[in-house]
């Protein structure tokens, strides 16, 4: 229905536009340039443009994605209590939102009410699943916050060294660079661990990002660089708990997880402490602070089940201005600068007619769901699966125009360090090198259209 | 959830009026809208944000006052006057989410002030601990610890049966900073606003114009309206409905309170207060209300005779709403139906207004 709409409407503007412009100026291909999520693209620029549901749902539907935009946007309490119980006893945070403000991308501070910083742990090694090794104590990620009267895991330090560096043309900017420490450890580590940032992400699109199919993403690998471009995409191949099964990872900043369901548990589980039946264990189990309740699971199914429907049904918001000149010349050197041989613009979802929602969409999400080299300077250098310490997955940069209204000020890369967009380009490095240099190389004015470009996603 | 997918005749509109020049009369009635345009952001700000915020901070300051007299002199009388003090600053803020965009979502104030539910089991915790509950102390602890609904558990109880009796010593001073931390909080956003001090009137009134958060005034219109829509569905589809589908009396908002109707009233009229750029005790200023009178009266007499008919239905539920969700379901779906009604006209026709009519 609703995309017969946008169709329809978008076939009134091209009439009513080519009725005063040459017809050249819309070739055929370009129709759909601002639906970024196909038929799932919401009209919205406002600051809650990242929690549209799609229009097209049943009322059923659309009342168990409301049933998960609360749960999403409502705090958890400690065990026992009559409703929303269970959170912790350790976590990071006691909401989704606390995080993903405005269904958004977080803010990188740690320990703060609304902090949306994490820090992975493991020791090095592998794991008998491929995956990274969990530290005794601590398991795979450090809660650093917890109920009145429990200890939390320990205190995430951040702290930034600035950097002026020039472009090309001699104009400035500056970089901060991150140091992550952990104080107040409730129990000591023996030898050496690994720590790894993890900003929360926004939320938009995911539901359609699980409905690429998996030809469509590994078809697009070139781990050995057969093709000498100087780009070698990985698809990570990782354990999911959800199916028990190695499959193709494709959430979080290093696709590490391989489904909605097993990301929402799993952050509901390790952010906030709550027990579901697909990960019934506390994640304090055999530590200190484990409260000893059974409770679990924690989370009924049917919630679990709601958040998962809200998280695999917000809509993309649509680009503005797309027929600007500064915006399209923009978008040809965002082209010829190679970006989009990572920042692959186009995706296509497979059919599904039980969830027609997400069926066959040509959607915009500017992202391969790759993971690639991004060199020493963004590293983490904890592997991840088949990403290494230098990987990161292709960052969709859908609805990136709008962070700074959605989440303002607004931050970028896996760890909020990029303030600004031109910060996270610069932050490029491995694989997008040459994207990098290339970027640095134009003229200011070009520089801009680019910029110009992105703020339209 | 929100659904603000563009109408066909908006585009259209905006797509013709792109290759179409102005004549002299229309380029008169653009400097009348234009002025307009820029007298009902100016106003929204000054007539309607700036004193709701105030308000809020008045009257969480008269709250601690009566804090402070019932700690000294615990009657039932003087937990009345909190109570009925703690109302009246729910009232203003409720009706300040009628347009939750700006500071108030920038720097979680509200999550700060009014998270939910509260956590029963660490505030029993806390306290029995030993900590000094000093206003310090209560801004480390999270947030469903503190603001609206600790406060409200503290003098409202379970089932609304606390005593003065019953308020412990420890009671006392938790509650005295609670409403310090309140009342801080409600000082942190009124400043937010205040052109004197962290100044988004600034922003608002030069959207288009050097604002760096609106670019054009008609973002800060779709904001205003966006948000508007946005309250209308927080409260028929998510804080009415919740309890309702669950029917589960501990899923709602003000339990202990019974004030959740006059919660989600204050919350639509707060949508009436943003429509029509009115705040009790602040002139009235130019509105958006008259904005859309100037191009489409019959549109204006809609969105108004909806706004009113949402605020009157909820007349219709005559007992609290932990009962009425058993007893007066029917009624429940009035008013649901009624605010559904005025959400769509606002993410429909309203949105559709601000997309072909406000151009810069």
């Amino acid at each position: 229905m609703k995309k017969l709409q946008i169709i329809g409407l978008l076939t009134i503007v091209v009439f009513a536009l080519v009725k005063c412009q040459k017809s050249a100026v819309f070739p055929a291909d370009q129709y759909d340039n601002q639906l970024s999520g196909g038929s799932a693209t919401a009209f919205d620029a406002t600051s809650k443009s990242f929690g549209n549901a799609f229009e097209n749902l049943s009322s059923y539907d659309e009342y168990v994605h409301e049933v998960g935009d609360r749960v999403f946007s409502q705090s958890f309490v400690t065990a026992p209590n009559p409703i929303h119980s269970g959170l912790g006893p350790i976590f990071n945070n006691t909401s989704c939102a606390s995080c993903h403000h405005n269904d958004g991308i977080g803010l990188p501070t740690a320990g703060d009410a609304q902090s949306s910083l994490l820090m992975r742990i493991s020791l090095p090694g592998t794991d008998a699943n491929g995956g990274p090794v969990a530290v005794p104590g601590y398991g795979l990620q450090v809660q650093d916050k917890a109920a009145f009267c429990k200890q939390p895991e320990a205190k995430v330090n951040i702290a930034y060294t600035y950097q002026t560096y020039s472009f090309d043309d001699g104009d400035t900017y500056e970089l901060r660079a991150p140091t992550y420490t952990l104080t107040n450890l409730y129990t000591p580590i023996s030898g050496t661990y690994l720590l790894s940032p993890r900003l929360a992400p926004p939320m938009i699109g995911l539901g359609l990002l699980e409905a690429v199919p998996e030809s469509e993403i590994v078809a697009n690998a070139d781990p050995n660089d057969a093709n000498g471009d100087g780009i070698a995409g990985k698809a990570n191949y990782v354990y999911d708990v959800t199916t028990k099964k190695v499959q193709l990872g494709r959430f979080g900043w290093k696709a590490n997880t391989a489904s909605i369901l097993t990301q929402v548990a799993t952050a509901f589980n390790q952010d906030m402490g709550l027990t579901s039946s697909i990960l019934p264990v506390e994640s304090s189990y055999g530590q200190s602070q484990y409260d000893n309740l059974q409770d679990d699971p924690e989370l009924p199914d049917t919630t679990l089940n709601a958040v998962k429907f809200y998280a695999q049904t917000l809509a993309v918001p649509a680009r503005r201005n797309v027929t600007d000149a500064t915006i399209k010349r923009g978008q040809q050197l965002f082209i010829l600068g190679k970006c989009v041989n990572c920042h692959k613009q186009t995706l296509t979802t497979g059919v599904n007619v039980a969830f027609p929602a997400v069926s066959n969409q040509v959607i915009h999400p500017y992202s391969d769901m790759l993971v690639h080299n991004m060199g020493a300077g963004l590293a983490d250098n904890r592997p991840d699966f088949k990403a290494d310490g230098q990987s990161w997955r292709t960052a969709p940069l859908w609805g990136l125009g709008l962070y700074q209204i959605v989440n303002n000020p607004g931050y970028y890369l896996h760890d909020g360090r990029a303030r600004t967009v031109v910060e996270a380009i610069m932050w490029h490095d491995g694989e997008a090198a040459t994207s990098k240099a290339y970027f640095s190389h134009l003229s200011k004015s070009d520089r801009d259209a680019v910029l110009k470009f992105l703020n339209s996603l | 959830m929100r659904t603000k997918f563009i109408l066909a005749l908006g585009v259209l509109g905006l797509a013709i009026a792109g290759c179409s020049k102005n004549n002299d009369s229309t380029k008169t009635d653009t400097t009348t809208q234009t002025t307009l345009e820029q007298n009902v952001l100016t106003d929204f700000a000054a007539n309607l944000a700036n004193p709701n915020y105030q308000d809020i901070q008045a009257k969480a300051q008269i709250m601690n006052t009566a804090i402070t007299t019932f700690n000294a002199t615990p009657t039932d009388a003087n937990l009345e006057a909190i109570r009925v003090a703690w109302k009246n600053t729910r009232g203003a803020w409720e009706s300040c989410e009628g347009f939750l965009f700006g500071p108030v979502e920038d720097f979680n104030y509200d999550p700060t002030m009014d998270d939910w539910p509260v956590n029963k089991a660490d505030l029993d915790a806390v306290l029995a601990s030993n900590n000094a509950l000093q206003v310090a102390d209560i801004d480390q602890l999270g947030t469903t610890l503190k603001g609206f609904h600790a406060i409200e558990y503290i003098i409202f109880g379970v089932g609304s049966t606390q005593k003065a009796a019953n308020v412990s010593a420890r009671d006392k001073v938790y509650l005295a900073s609670l409403g310090e931390s309140l009342y801080n909080t409600t000082t942190q956003l009124r400043n937010s606003w205040d052109p004197a001090s962290g100044n988004y009137t600034a922003e608002v009134v030069k959207a288009g114009k050097g604002s760096t958060t609106f670019t054009t005034r008609q973002a800060v219109f779709l904001a205003l309206v966006g948000s508007m829509a946005d309250i209308c569905n927080e409260v028929a589809s998510e804080k009415m409905q919740t309890p309702l589908a669950a029917q589960d009396s501990t899923l709602d908002e003000s339990q202990f309170s019974h004030n959740s109707v006059t919660d989600f009233k204050n919350n639509i009229t707060g949508v009436l207060n943003a429509y029509k750029c009115q705040y009790p005790g602040a002139a009235s200023g130019h509105s958006l209300s008259e904005l859309v009178t100037s191009k489409n009266a019959s549109l204006d007499n809609k969105i108004q005779s909806q706004i009113n008919a949402a605020i009157a239905s909820f007349n219709g539920i005559t007992t609290t709403y932990e009962k009425a969700i058993y007893s007066q379901q029917n009624q429940i779906k009035t008013v649901q139906a009624a605010i559904n009604t005025l959400k769509a006209t606002i993410e429909g026709d309203l949105e559709n207004f601000v997309q072909t009519n406000i151009k810069d």
